[in-house]
């Protein structure tokens, strides 16, 4: 004879694959995310790449009163438009277009003054809610150039060492590697990126037992002949088994988007092989049933569906609290992180993404942790089951 | 066979049962009469074990459900006042979930839901999925599943509410088959045309307490009254004393 709880289990398996919302809450989360990641990060790199193969594009008005500037920009491979005189609307709407990423306005008396040597003045605009800082700061770049260069002719006629203007040197040094610099960018797409967990069960944890309850067949079903636990067990492998499969496929799907994207050009690196990734998603499966046993847990104790929904999806954001304040708190990776469920299983897959060799033990902990508070969860559902309390309310 | 001696249950101040004691023969139908909020839910539950009583005792075929829960249900088949159909599962489906539940399955568990199906004249219901079904169409699957595991004793919360006149007799002509094959059935009513029709014995219980036992022309007789429900009425106390 089959054990009871697989009896169980098989039916609420079949009852939840009949369910629609369900099945769209499970392909929603296992597509859409992962799509819609790649999408960003695609565009994101269509961006990052885009400046070295165009060059960048600034319109300069009375460009004729400057020659000398006007050549400096094109050595720097800043090509140069001359929109005519424009006044302060008309270069808004230039800058709104998004053309060009700067407007500069030489003033009329920009010759006159540079040629009197008095301060010629040239007015940049730009617009700070367009992300083009990176090519307006090369545009700043060659004008102070250009200055200091103008300065230091006229101060070696004037027979002055132009190193007096000088007196400190500033030399810029990058160690952030591609690597440590997609951390953050990828710690945060990893606090996401586990979510799933959460949700593919949800329903199907609420519906089997606080929707049992709503629709009072749960005190049929506990006069049977079958033990508490065994009730606790079918319909918490049913949940768990459905948030393993959403949050594998995911993970799989994402692994497969984020290695075909070439995320060196946006100083990114996901250096997971499949090797790797089957090692995290084992390492999952406990979270999952922990999740799934969290769930069961609290929804048996609800009245109705809706009550259960509003407190489980209250009950869901708390495993995404450890990873926020580790990242606010910039804490470093440390062997605690390997034992908070959800923390665990995003610090792993963060550092792997990193290339770093993590070894065993960050496994075993992610491994043994959730499997540990995913028995305490079921445990007590069993419990809190086989309690008077509970029959009275069923 | 049934027995139940002196037992009585509390929760928190209120006495839900204060002292029922009754036997429920096999081979015979056993009413249970009782007003709203006279118990009867509460020394069902205790019956098969769901709610542990607080004083007495309780024999179901000489076992005791709070030792060995699993062997009474085994036994029992559970009417409640609540069908617990499942929407999303045909009729078969349903039977077979409670089926297997019971430890039946294969072929002989097949067999089965046909005999029950039939005997509720309820074929028509099968394999259709249970959304939409009728109240009398949703009471016989859940009766089909109460008589599915062949129990030797049956508790029954109201089974004829909302059947129709042929349901309705088709449930009769498949209680009194279960009689002639020895069972012990109780049966929670409020119909007393169905007492006077069906039952052997009446077991009628009030503020938790067991009021009297006995055929339906015994309590005529011992009240003094030649109608059933007038003489229930008497038993139970003052018709004000019910509304109240």
């Amino acid at each position: 004879m089959r054990p009871k709880f697989l009896i169980v289990f098989q039916k609420e398996l079949r009852e939840t694959l009949r369910e629609k919302r369900t099945l769209a809450l499970l392909s929603l989360f296992t597509l859409m995310y992962p799509l819609m990641l790649g999408y960003l990060l695609n565009q994101e790199i269509k961006r990052a790449t885009k400046p070295e193969r165009d060059g960048v594009e600034i319109a300069v008005i009375g460009a004729s009163q400057a020659p000398t500037l006007i050549s400096q920009f094109k050595q720097r491979s800043i090509t140069v438009k001359d929109p005519g005189p424009l006044d302060e609307a008309g270069i808004s709407a230039l800058l709104q277009a998004r053309t060009y990423p700067a407007v500069l306005r030489l003033s009329d008396k920009f010759g006159e003054n540079y040629a009197a040597m008095r301060p010629a003045r040239i007015e940049l605009w730009y617009d700070s809610a367009d992300e083009n800082g990176k090519r307006r700061r090369d545009v700043e770049d060659v004008l102070e150039a250009y200055g200091a260069n103008v300065a230091s002719a006229r101060l070696l006629a004037h027979g002055v060492s132009p190193a007096t203007l000088a007196p400190i040197q500033v030399q810029r040094f990058d160690t952030g590697t591609n690597a440590s610099r997609s951390a953050v960018l990828i710690g945060s797409i990893l606090g996401v990126l586990f979510l799933p967990v959460f949700i593919c069960g949800m329903s199907t944890a609420v519906d089997s037992t606080a929707g049992e309850r709503e629709r009072r067949s749960m005190e049929v079903l506990m006069a049977q002949p079958i033990r508490a636990w065994e009730l606790v067990v079918g319909k918490w492998l049913t949940s768990a088994t459905l948030a393993i499969v959403g949050v594998t496929f995911e993970l799989g799907l994402a692994h497969a988007i984020l290695s075909w994207l070439p995320l060196e050009e946006i100083g990114m690196s996901w250096s997971l092989n499949w090797a790797d990734l089957v090692m995290v998603c084992v390492a999952t499966i406990p979270l999952c049933l922990f999740a799934a046993g969290l769930q069961v847990a609290l929804a048996m104790n609800a009245k109705s569906f809706k009550e259960a929904q509003s407190v489980l999806s209250f009950v869901m954001l708390v495993p995404l609290i450890p990873g926020v304040v580790v990242s606010m708190m910039e804490l470093k990776t440390a062997t605690w992180m390997y034992m908070v469920p959800m923390l665990s299983n995003q610090t792993l897959l963060r550092e792997m993404a990193k290339g770093i060799d993590v070894g065993a033990l960050p496994f075993v902990l992610t491994f043994a942790c959730s499997a540990l508070c995913a028995l305490l969860a079921v445990g007590f559902a069993s419990w809190r089951m086989k309690s008077e309390r509970y029959v009275l309310s069923v | 066979m049934i027995e139940v001696q002196d037992v009585r249950k509390q929760f928190g101040t209120v006495q839900a049962l204060g002292g029922v004691s009754f036997s429920a023969r096999d081979g015979q139908i056993t009413a249970l009469l009782g007003p709203n909020g006279a118990g009867k839910t509460t020394l069902l539950r205790t019956l098969v074990g769901l709610l542990k009583r607080d004083h007495g005792s309780i024999a179901i075929d000489g076992v005791d459900p709070e030792k060995d829960p699993l062997a009474v249900r085994r036994n029992i088949g559970f009417l409640t006042d609540q069908f617990g159909l499942y929407e999303r599962l045909s009729t078969r489906e349903y039977l077979n979930y409670f089926g297997e539940l019971n430890g039946m399955g294969g072929p002989t568990l097949k067999q089965r839901i046909d005999e029950v199906a039939e005997l509720l004249q309820m074929d028509d219901i099968l394999e259709r999925r249970a959304k939409g079904f009728s109240q009398g169409q949703r009471i016989k699957v859940a009766l089909a599943r109460t008589l599915l595991h062949r129990p030797r004793h049956l508790l029954l919360d109201e089974p004829s509410r909302g059947l129709d006149v042929m349901s309705t007799r088709a449930l009769r002509h498949a209680l009194s088959a279960l009689r002639a094959e020895g069972c012990c059935v109780i049966m929670a009513t409020h119909v007393m045309q169905e007492v006077t029709q069906l039952c052997d014995d009446v077991i009628v219980i009030a503020k938790g307490h067991t009021v009297a036992q006995g055929s339906p022309d015994e309590l005529c007789r011992r009240t003094g009254i030649a109608n059933l429900e007038d003489a229930f009425v008497s038993l139970v106390g003052t018709e004000e004393g019910i509304a109240a």
